[in-house]
């Protein structure tokens, strides 16, 4: 090539003779040096795990499949977000693991005065805060109205502090709430208790985007440690606390965005439960040694829901539904045609059960169902109604009434599986009744918008229940239907536009009884008035999987006691309770395999660099005198 | 050689630079037109996504207090007029805030810079791996052209390249994970007993090596063409009239003039790099940009889906302005005149 003496020329120039693979190896080199000095923060600000001291930790670690979006108690909405504010914080009361009772926490007990209007809670003494502090009244009050006052917090805690008026300590340990209307949610405040020595300096502003991932300060029975997001969040055990010492020193969840990578991190090991598994993942778990599938008994149900005459709350029609839906008759007939056994064994494979009530079983104090006056899959009687109601068949097969076809859209979510299989089948029973459904599969986001619009006949959703029925049942009331703001139609809680001024009448009734018996009565006969109306078709209540590693842990605490939950309850139960199976917490052979392993592959992939780079640098010599 | 400077003929020699200063202030030039255009239409992008952005947010999701959601969308911004909006985003994204998420609850800023690098890590390691094994491939494989090696390897590279990422992610994790050989998620394992660096790249063998498989293809492919459009140049006879090994030939004379496609492959991907791999990020729960843009689009989390596409089209565009600017120095046949 050239012949003048080249000044030494970076790689990229035109030297172009001059051993490319050279040029390469360098270019590649500076490639991953780069990427390596760029990845090293992201590497470096994970603490350097310090060897063994680790390996004496019992560690529990839990698989999640959402990350967590903040651990900062005024702004996560997600389920494991909740669940960090329980670990960390403390709440006046917590549910019971048998049934869901409210039962006494940071409040030893509690007195209210005879018009239903003034709670007095008496706290614990003694509990401190992470750093120290005592943890007192001031704290509570603080907590409370705050949620009352910021906006950041109130859009949290709302539905808890929105009915009380005046909160104040009357001594260290006794706080008096006053409330403008007598309400059984006094006892469910799920508003954790922060405390003000921190909690003040952040300010309004700040409220919305703080991220309290550093240095927590709180009371509960497990404390952050550490935190990386999208990754894991580990938590130690708060050894003083009042409801006992865990006895683990240690609680992970790490977050999977795979089911499948889940099941097998479970499998090897590297994880100790899954929370949440699809059905058919579970399944191919239980033979696995090791191993428990709990099939535990969850909070939802699933409904088939009509437009039942969309309109505001002024009463305003709006959307387009069919109004063959507000004839019950139609309704009834279709409830007919749903074979709900149908529905248990091929969508859920069995790891549910046929609906009733809105309250789900898991809740047995609250739950109706009809028994035996339970309406059974009869295509012939749904038929035979709808004969009665007068909607005759026409010539293609459908229906008509008053020159109206029984022609419905039904709506169901692209994000389930199981929605999507449950408005086939639905539209193949309606088939057979002369109805004919045509199913639009959507996000649940523009469904939300669809629903609240009245723009549509049929629909298939969920709900999942709180311990308090009181939301659930306020679904249903006329109050929540749509509302009218600056000529925009905006949704509800409603999704059916039920309306009626019996259920509406059970409904605040129900609100005020600070007796959980006489209560529970209420209830019930809202849900049996919710199933004689048809206001929703319901379908069934499901369970959740979840898995865990037997051969390790044991102890767990599920809510309620029948069937119930092992994590992501409403409360600490299992996370307090649970024990290593061997006594000896220290040859705990967790982790990614064993570190001896990992250490021998990467030993052998070094190697076999090394070895290779070797025969190459050799072959270069041997060819050093074929130059020109 | 020496030209007469300033001649007005199209075929007048000038001494030539590799690079003449308005050829770059060019390039710049329009690199920043281009992010300006982008930062106007990633305005109006995600304003079309449907959904409800305050429903999807609020707390309790579905069972939203309607109450609290209109006191939500008055904060974030939702009842704003597009006019109104459009400037206070303007405003905010030249003031270099790109607002707060609503699926994070944090700065859009601080969200993107915490998954950046992870990206960076795993899709440039994989880019890099994929890029030398993939030259070197393809140049084996061109020169033999229909020998064995080329047969079987175009075939392999061809099928991976038609396989599913996560198809073939998943296949391996389960496989090689039932040994205990490479951990099933993350970036890091908590329980660790290895030093940190160590356990990173642990925990990147698995999925770099599922998006090097899938990548090499294309550089094996597009080496191998060119290699064969190189063969039978004629600098490449005089070459071996002289003697030559035919290795030799190949690596001092043809790979580097076929060598240019690629490099401009390998700076496209490059700008690639920052949006990382959906499918492979959520396959190993993968902490990255790909997996975050999958979530944001949920809801959809509007400010958050802004900022990844401002970061994505600044990498792909600031990677393009390198390639542009690199491209003269390194094939005199695109030099400006």
């Amino acid at each position: 090539m050239s012949s003048t003496p080249p000044a030494p020329k970076s790689w990229l120039t035109n030297q172009s003779a001059r051993r490319p693979w050279a040029r390469l190896a360098v270019a590649a080199t500076a490639a991953l040096a780069l990427l390596g000095v760029a990845a090293a923060p992201a590497v470096a600000d994970g603490t350097p795990a310090p060897a063994a001291s680790e390996r004496s930790k019992t560690s529990f670690v839990i698989g999640v499949k959402q990350d967590i979006d903040s651990l900062n108690p005024y702004v996560g909405v997600v389920a494991g977000a909740f669940e960090t504010y329980q670990l960390m914080y403390d709440y006046l009361t917590t549910s019971a693991a048998k049934d869901f009772a409210p039962e006494p926490w940071l409040a030893e007990k509690w007195e209210t005065s005879a018009d239903g209007k003034a709670w007095t809670f008496h706290l614990r003494k003694g509990v401190k805060w992470s750093d120290g502090a005592d943890l007192t009244a001031k704290d509570v009050v603080y907590t409370f109205q705050r949620a009352k006052d910021d906006e950041t917090a109130n859009g949290q805690y709302s539905s808890y502090v929105d009915n009380i008026t005046k909160i104040t300590a009357t001594d260290d340990h006794t706080v008096v709430m006053e409330v403008e209307k007598p309400s059984p949610i006094m006892l469910r405040l799920a508003v954790p208790i922060l405390p003000e020595h921190v909690w003040s300096k952040v300010s309004a502003k700040d409220a919305a985007t703080f991220a309290n991932d550093k240095d927590v300060v709180g009371s509960g029975p497990f404390q952050l440690a550490e935190a990386k997001k999208g990754q894991f969040y580990r938590f130690t055990a708060n050894k003083q606390h009042f409801g006992g010492a865990p006895n683990i020193d240690e609680l992970i969840f790490t977050v999977f965005a795979d089911d499948t990578a889940l099941a097998q991190a479970l499998r090897q090991g590297e994880i100790d439960m899954a929370q949440d598994l699809p059905a058919a993942i579970a399944e191919t778990l239980v033979k696995e040694p090791g191993i428990t599938v709990n099939d535990a008994k969850y909070y939802g149900f699933n409904e088939i829901g009509y437009n039942l005459g969309a309109a505001t709350t002024d009463g305003k029609a709006i959307g387009d539904g069919h109004p063959a839906l507000k004839d019950k008759q139609v309704r009834l007939a279709i409830d007919h045609a749903i074979d709900r056994k149908t529905l248990v064994t091929k969508v859920l494979n069995g790891h549910g059960g046929p609906a009733t009530g809105v309250i789900p079983p898991i809740y047995a104090d609250l739950h109706w169902n009809p028994g035996s006056a339970e309406r059974a899959f009869d295509l012939a009687k749904a038929n035979s109604i709808l004969d009665a109601a007068g909607y005759s068949k026409g010539a293609d097969g459908i229906r008509a009434k008053d020159g109206k076809a029984l022609k419905f859209r039904l709506f169901g979510r692209d994000s389930s599986e199981y929605s999507k299989q449950t408005a086939e089948y639905v539209r193949s029973w309606l088939k057979e009744i002369g109805i004919e459904a045509t199913v639009s599969i959507m996000s649940e986001d523009n469904l939300t918008v669809v629903l609240g619009k009245g723009e549509f006949d049929l629909f298939e959703w969920g709900w999942v229940v709180e311990p308090d029925p009181d939301f659930q049942l306020s679904v249903m009331t006329c109050e929540q239907r749509s509302y009218e703001e600056d000529g925009e139609i905006a949704a509800g809680w409603s999704d059916s536009f039920y309306c009626s001024e019996a259920f509406d009448k059970l409904y605040a009734e129900q609100q005020t009884m600070i007796d959980p018996a006489k209560r529970a009565e209420k209830v019930k006969e809202a849900q049996r008035l919710l199933y004689e109306d048809v206001a929703y078709s319901m379908t069934y209540y499901y369970n959740q999987s979840e898995a865990y590693r037997s051969d390790r842990f044991t102890g767990f605490v599920p809510q309620p006691s029948e069937g119930g939950i092992l994590a992501f309850q409403y409360g600490t139960h299992s996370y307090r309770n649970l024990k290593p199976v061997t006594a000896q917490a220290g040859d705990a052979d967790s982790g990614s395999g064993s570190g001896g392993v990992v250490l021998w592959v990467v030993g052998g992939v070094v190697l076999v660099l090394l070895i290779g780079g070797a025969v190459v640098v050799l072959k270069r010599r041997s060819n050093a005198d074929d130059r020109e | 050689m020496t030209g007469s400077a300033g001649g007005a003929g199209a075929v007048t020699r000038r001494p030539r630079h590799a690079l003449s200063a308005a050829y770059v202030l060019r390039k710049c030039l329009s690199a920043v037109l281009m992010l300006v255009f982008v930062v106007v239409v990633n305005f109006f992008l995600f304003r079309v996504l449907p959904g409800d952005p305050a429903k999807a947010f609020a707390p309790r999701g579905r069972n939203a207090d309607p109450e609290a959601l209109r006191e939500l969308r008055e904060r974030l911004g939702l009842n704003d007029s597009w006019d109104v909006a459009f400037v206070k985003y303007v405003k905010s994204v030249f003031s270099g805030d790109l607002g707060v998420s609503f699926s994070q609850h944090a700065e859009v800023t601080d969200v993107i810079m915490e998954r950046f690098w992870p990206t960076v890590l795993l899709s440039g390691t994989a880019l890099v791996i994929a890029a030398v094994l993939g030259v070197w491939l393809g140049a084996r494989a061109g020169w033999r052209q229909g020998s064995r090696f080329d047969r079987l390897g175009s075939s392999a590279a061809v099928t991976f390249y038609s396989m599913p990422e996560w198809l073939l992610g998943l296949v391996l994790l389960v496989f090689l994970n039932r040994y205990g050989i490479f951990p099933a998620r993350g970036m890091n394992d908590p329980r660790s007993t290895l030093p940190a660096w160590l356990d990173v790249l642990w925990h990147m063998v698995l999925p770099v090596t599922v998006l090097a498989i899938v990548y090499v293809a294309e550089y094996s492919l597009i080496m191998r063409s060119s290699i064969l459009d190189e063969r039978r140049a004629d600098y490449l006879t005089t070459a071996r009239a002289k003697g030559l090994r035919d290795d030799l030939v190949l690596r001092r004379h043809a790979l580097p003039n076929a060598l240019l496609p690629s490099m401009t492959l390998f700076f496209l991907s490059m700008g690639f790099v920052v949006a990382g791999a959906i499918t492979v990020e959520t396959v190993f729960s993968w902490p990255g940009l790909g997996r975050l843009t999958y979530d944001a689009l949920r809801g959809p989390d509007i400010p958050l889906l802004q900022g990844l596409f401002l970061v994505f089209s600044a990498g792909v565009i600031v990677m393009n302005l390198i390639a542009d600017l690199l491209m003269p120095l390194l094939d005199p046949r695109v030099r400006a005149a």
